[in-house]
């Protein structure tokens, strides 16, 4: 079991950085402060959980949560085999975090990701733009206050009209 | 020449139907396939629904060489900027199809990242719906835009410059 030996560094190193410990289906979830996540990812790392499986946001608006944001990192011991999954809770005012791509590379798609569809940024990443959609895009589309058919971002399109346009032609 | 054979060899018509006959009879199909009815259009150009008999079976992946754009699938926030470069690029005359529900309205895709329809921005012909539409459908729609293509004039395509 790595997690108590972890657990307990964190503790005596950021006190009071661990805002709680959960288990779901049989998987251990930490939830911490955002402020040290990482130096916190990287006692992970160094612990044996040196593989990030996933990384992902959630927009906890209506589930509510310690902040309104949490970036939650799947990371997994190939030695042990050990799961767990680490929450750092983001609050909404200054959706900023560090980035995790200086540890893991496969982090630099994901929080590519993350900031295209919930406008978290992240501090020291290489390359931060938006992944998915166009550039110019307006708004971040899994935050649960954007509008489930967008804020009219389809209008800007020009409009193609049939044949050949008459009014060029008589100006 | 005998009279009769004259008779029986000439036929008298109009220039412009002459032409939309040309035309209706060699349609030549530029595919956007984005979805599944992309893969559906591959069962329409197969042999057993066969367009080739409806002089439809040349499939140009150029749009300067088509004259039929068959948008087969759902067209998104990003793609649709492309689709309309694409059909700029077609040469007049030229005619669209949207095939099945999503090019035609979105379909159950009804969020912020999808088309809700692509002649909100391109002028469309003919609408198959399904999901995806069988191949007898876009037979039929086929059919349905040769008699469209039968029946225009000229003067539709036709400027006075004025100057």
């Amino acid at each position: 079991m790595l997690l108590p030996k972890i657990i307990a560094k964190i503790e005596n190193k950021f006190s009071n950085s661990i805002l709680d410990t959960t288990k779901f289906a049989g998987e251990d979830i930490i939830h911490i402060k955002s402020s040290s996540i990482l130096e916190i990812l990287k006692l992970f790392k160094n612990n044996g959980f040196n593989f990030l499986a996933d990384m992902t946001a959630i927009d906890n608006l209506t589930l509510g949560g310690f902040e309104r944001f949490s970036v939650v990192y799947h990371l997994l011991s190939h030695e042990t085999a050990e799961r767990v999954t680490v929450k750092a809770y983001v609050p909404e005012d200054e959706p900023e975090l560090p980035s995790a791509e200086s540890l893991w590379k496969t982090a630099d798609w994901q929080e590519r990701e993350i900031y295209d569809l919930f406008g978290i940024s992240f501090t020291g990443h290489p390359n931060l733009i938006r992944i998915m959609n166009p550039d110019d895009y307006n708004g971040h589309p899994l935050r649960k206050d954007y509008p489930r058919l967008g804020n009219r971002e389809r209008d800007n399109f020009p409009k193609v009209t049939r044949g050949i346009n008459k009014d060029y032609f008589n100006e | 020449m005998k009279q009769d054979d004259i008779k029986s060899n000439i036929l008298t018509t109009t220039l412009e139907s002459a032409v939309n006959w040309g035309r209706k009879h060699s349609l030549w199909p530029m595919p956007f396939g984005t979805a599944c009815c992309g893969i559906e259009f591959m069962g329409v150009m197969a042999a057993r629904t066969d367009i080739a008999r409806f002089g439809a079976e040349a499939v140009r992946f150029s749009p300067r060489q088509s004259d039929l754009l068959i948008v087969a699938g759902r067209i998104s926030l990003k793609m649709m900027p492309v689709l309309i470069r694409i059909y700029e690029q077609m040469p007049e005359p030229k005619w669209v199809i949207s095939m099945g529900a999503c090019a035609s309205t979105g379909g159950v895709f009804d969020t912020y990242s999808v088309i809700q329809g692509v002649d909100k921005f391109i002028p469309v012909d003919v609408y198959v719906p399904g999901c995806p539409p069988r191949p007898e459908g876009v037979v039929e729609g086929l059919i349905l835009l040769q008699e469209l293509v039968d029946k225009e004039k000229f003067s539709d395509y036709s400027t006075t410059l004025k100057k």
